[in-house]
């Protein structure tokens, strides 16, 4: 296997040798580490590194792509004859422009301590969380997941215009869910903790709370039909507002898959709403100093107290609007073309509390999961109808947990029904996030 | 793929520290696919997937390490690093290999990466010309096709030398139509373990205006009701539903952590009695056919309910190990990235006594999905949730009018049990099912069924 650098400036003599008049190599490599934890035991134990280049470059006016995680000498030759091929199928109005570069800010995404916590001391810890999941109420039968692992990542651009930039990043992260079984019932209930330092890991608050939300679901039976006030909790927001981020990507409101052509300006959410996509927010899990092309991240505001502020770009769409990249072009992996992609997405915390939330509500159901989002979401239309569970609120009180409920809207008008903001912002693995929201109304189906 | 010598050098390696079971897994994947935006190609991506895993078992132990620097070196550093996290009580001798000679399942015409690339742009055009022209709604179409030919080798401590080639091409179309204020979306993605003679074997253009159809019957929906009611769904990709709401449940991976609602239940009645279900990953061509899985084991045709009683998990070796059963040929994976677990093939309700007449003309009120979307289920629980793209009222025994949003609800168990009529024009259709090993390709199927009755979501 060939040095990365080695092999990326290899490539560009070849590629340009070959008939290309710029070109890109993008290199995605990683480690990862994992164990999975059954019955005080370790079941399964993972230990792995990846590595691959991605190509680019323009061949007669067209940009053409081609990847392989071969990492060979052998492979350049596949490499630029597939890029010429596919290029030839582009039209030239869809040329990428490569880019040079600007300046960066310094970016610490990399914590060497976190790899240095040996093996037997993770695998000790793992087992404190599934100890404590386990004792953490007394109807917990068993685990479904216990699993604590790092992972690590590194990019590099290097194009025929002397861009030569790169970073790596790491985590360490555990999950753990637990099943809680009354009589003929079975409920589960998860907690997921990332960081960047194991000091920060508590591992035995992880496994109770994973334990507590399982044993606070069984006894649920549905509601009746009806149209409801909501509190969304953080997790269950943040799940809708990942399925129906790409309304918000400029490359989709210009292709008409996005309903917020020419919204920009307007209202399109309540005054309480504001919602950033924020590269460089400290310790957020999808912080980068760049993106897959080379633009510097930055913190935008995308609905700033209910006003569309702007929509993510990559440099592409961002040109067919005239206007800058807001530093979002993503490749999904090494396969993946440059498109858009969020960083830290999130709804700015508000100030109630999630008691005063309900107090709002009065009567209506705190929703805290989701299930079937692939499925039951039109990105398109807005439109969702989602299998959820989470609990029945009286006076401001939670009453009985609540299951088989299906909960039906539309993401565009939702967003404009939100009542209050909570104050307890809360962020998926993926660097997604969304305090509690209280919704003025939202059909429920169940009895 | 590999030398003997490396072979035989990574998996001592391995055994060194007391492994019982040693395998190595390596492939590469040639990966072909356009997609084509409003008839103007969007991307084209051309790629190689390459990489191993190592696998090693201490008793019910698994442990997994993969890396795509195949050189012997670094394969053995592999294999170390993975031994030295566990310790057996004695080291197992390498036994001598046995090369497997696999059946040749999917026999291919026309290998897809021997053809140009603008022929099957041109079957993409025409889709999305086809799906344009069925209607003025129609505002927007996205066609695509991938092919992938993946060369697999396996070798295992139990003497298995086996290697595969694996070619798989798929077409996909979506069409959306749209009103000044609302936007619907039809799609189908037939494919199979073919080359590029899945082009002889459908007409795009057939399949760009069905997909069309949906969009513009469904853009003149209303909201589905909401509430309890008897649900029909249709043959084809209404299989998701058992895929969902049972086949999970079925696979050894959550059977013997008994984190699924289907352990302990063998011989045991978990359907009604109009249900048989099978998954059978030696059908010819199948989309998720293959001649051995993803550890080497020859795949078969498992009956997993018959007559409504539980026959049969689907197993891996490593879960095998644990229920103290024979592995069932159903050990997948995506890729080297990830260590194989059971897994469906092409899973099916086979065909009943009822007539798809009958079944709507016995049904007074109740929703009829025509097709279905994608879906998942949480196997401790079974409950499951999926989505319907293509719904209608049924209202005295007559299909009414159409109706949009629908998502349909429920516990695996108890829908199982709830089938109370199955058809007789059993058809298959194509998916991607995620789990814990990947995201792998998955036939579905049935022919139509009725369920009793289920929670259907809506707004109307």
């Amino acid at each position: 296997m060939l040095d990365r650098q080695a092999l990326q400036k290899q490539m560009i003599v070849e590629a340009l040798k070959c008939g290309f008049t710029d070109c890109e190599v993008f290199y995605l490599g990683g480690e990862s580490f994992e164990v999975l934890l059954m019955e005080g035991e370790v079941s399964n134990y993972e230990n792995s590194s990846e590595a691959g280049i991605a190509f680019r470059g323009t061949y007669c006016g067209r940009t053409g792509y081609a990847f392989s995680e071969r990492l060979e000498e052998d492979c350049i030759p596949f490499l630029i004859d597939s890029a010429r091929e596919n290029a030839m199928l582009m039209s030239e109005d869809e040329h990428e422009d490569l880019f040079a570069g600007e300046a960066y800010l310094e970016f610490s995404g990399y914590y060497p301590e976190l790899e240095r916590v040996c093996v037997e001391k993770r695998i000790q810890l793992a087992k404190r969380m599934e100890e404590a999941a386990l004792n953490g109420a007394e109807s917990i039968a068993s685990l479904d997941y216990c699993v604590l692992g790092i992972g690590k990542r590194e990019v590099s651009i290097v194009n025929s215009l002397g861009l030569d930039i790169s970073y790596t990043k790491n985590f360490a992260s555990s999950y753990v869910s637990a099943i809680a079984r009354a009589k003929d019932e079975t409920k589960k209930g998860s907690a997921f903790w990332k960081g960047t330092d194991w000091a920060e890991f508590n591992p035995e608050e992880t496994g109770r709370r994973a334990a507590k939300r399982g044993a606070e679901l069984l006894g649920a039976s549905s509601v009746n039909s009806g149209t409801y006030q909501v509190v969304l909790d953080g997790k269950a927001m943040t799940s809708l507002l990942s399925s129906f981020s790409g309304i918000f990507f400029g490359e989709n409101v210009q292709k008409g898959f996005s309903l917020l052509k020419d919204r920009v300006g307007e209202q399109i959410a309540s005054s309480c709403v504001t919602l950033r996509d924020d590269a460089l927010l400290e310790g957020g899990y999808a912080s980068v100093p760049f993106d897959s092309e080379g633009v510097a991240g930055k913190n935008k505001a995308l609905i700033e107290k209910g006003y569309l502020k702007t929509l993510l770009y990559n440099r592409k769409s961002a040109k067919k609007d005239g206007v800058a990249s807001t530093g979002n072009g993503f490749k999904a992996g090494l396969t993946a073309p440059v498109k858009t992609a969020c960083t830290n997405f999130y709804i700015q915390k508000g100030e109630k509390t999630l008691e005063q939330l309900f107090l709002q509500m009065e009567n209506g159901l705190f929703i805290t999961d989701f299930m079937g989002l692939h499925a039951g979401t039109n990105g398109v239309s807005g439109d969702f109808s989602l299998s959820a569970e989470g609990f029945l609120v009286e006076k401001g009180n939670i009453i009985r947990p609540v299951e088989q409920i299906t909960v039906a809207g539309n993401f565009y008008t939702l967003l404009k029904d939100i009542l209050a903001v909570g104050e307890d912002l809360y962020f998926s693995a993926g660097g997604k996030g969304s305090p509690s929201v209280l919704i003025k109304g939202i059909v429920v189906a169940g009895n | 793929m590999l030398n003997k010598n490396v072979v035989e050098n990574t998996l001592s390696a391995a055994l060194g520290s007391g492994a019982d079971f040693a395998e190595i897994y390596m492939e590469q994947t040639k990966r072909n696919s356009i997609s084509v935006v409003n008839g103007k190609v969007e991307s084209v991506q051309s790629g190689l997937d390459y990489g191993a895993g190592i696998r090693l078992f201490f008793q019910n132990k698994a442990i997994y390490g993969f890396t795509n620097d195949t050189s012997e070196k670094n394969l053995i550093r592999i294999a170390r690093e993975a031994a030295a996290a566990a310790r057996g009580d004695r080291v197992y001798p390498l036994q001598g290999w046995q090369r497997m000679d696999l059946a040749c399942r999917n026999p291919i015409q026309i290998m897809p990466d021997t053809v140009e690339k603008n022929r099957k742009a041109e079957k993409l055009y025409l889709a999305a010309e086809a799906a344009k022209n069925y209607s003025p709604l129609i505002h927007q179409t996205r066609t695509g096709c991938l092919d992938i030919v993946k060369d697999v080798f396996i070798a295992n401590t139990d003497g298995l030398w086996a290697e595969e080639q694996r070619v798989r091409s798929r077409f996909t179309v979506e069409a959306i139509a749209s009103s000044a204020t609302e936007k619907q979306s039809g799609h189908l993605g037939p494919g199979g373990s073919v080359g590029f003679e899945l082009y002889d074997m459908i007409d795009v253009e057939e399949k760009a205006r069905e997909a069309a159809r949906i969009a513009v019957t469904m853009l003149g929906a209303k909201p589905c009701p909401a509430g309890r009611m008897p649900v029909v769904i249709d043959n084809g990709f209404g299989g998701v539903i058992f895929h969902e709401a049972c086949g999970h449940s079925l696979e050894a991976t959550a059977v013997a952590r008994n984190a699924s609602v289907f352990a302990g239940k063998m011989g045991q009645q978990i359907a009604s009695s109009v249900v048989t279900a099978i998954d059978d990953g030696t059908i010819p061509n199948g989309w998720g056919s293959a001649a051995m899985d993803d550890e080497g084991t020859p795949t078969q045709r498992n009956v997993l309910i018959e007559n409504g009683i539980l026959r049969s998990y689907l197993v891996d070796k490593l879960n095998g190990r644990r229920m103290g059963a024979k592995p069932t040929g159903s050990s997948r994976r995506e890729s080297y990235r990830y260590a194989p677990t059971s897994r469906m093939t092409n899973t099916f309700i086979d065909n009943g006594k009822s007539t798809t007449a009958e079944i709507i003309a016995n049904t007074e009120y109740g929703l009829y999905a025509k097709q279905m979307g994608g879906g998942s289920v949480d196997p401790a629980t079974g409950a499951f949730n999926f989505a319907v793209l293509e719904g209608y009222l049924i209202r005295d025994g007559k299909i009414a009018e159409p109706v949009r949003g629908a998502t349909l609800i429920g516990k695996g168990m108890e829908v199982l049990m709830k089938i109370d009529m199955v058809g007789n024009n059993l058809a298959r259709a194509q998916g991607m099912c995620g789990s814990i090993s990947g995201s792998i390709p998955t036939d579905v199927g049935q022919p139509m069924i009725r369920v009793k009755e289920m929670t259907v979501g809506g707004r109307g």
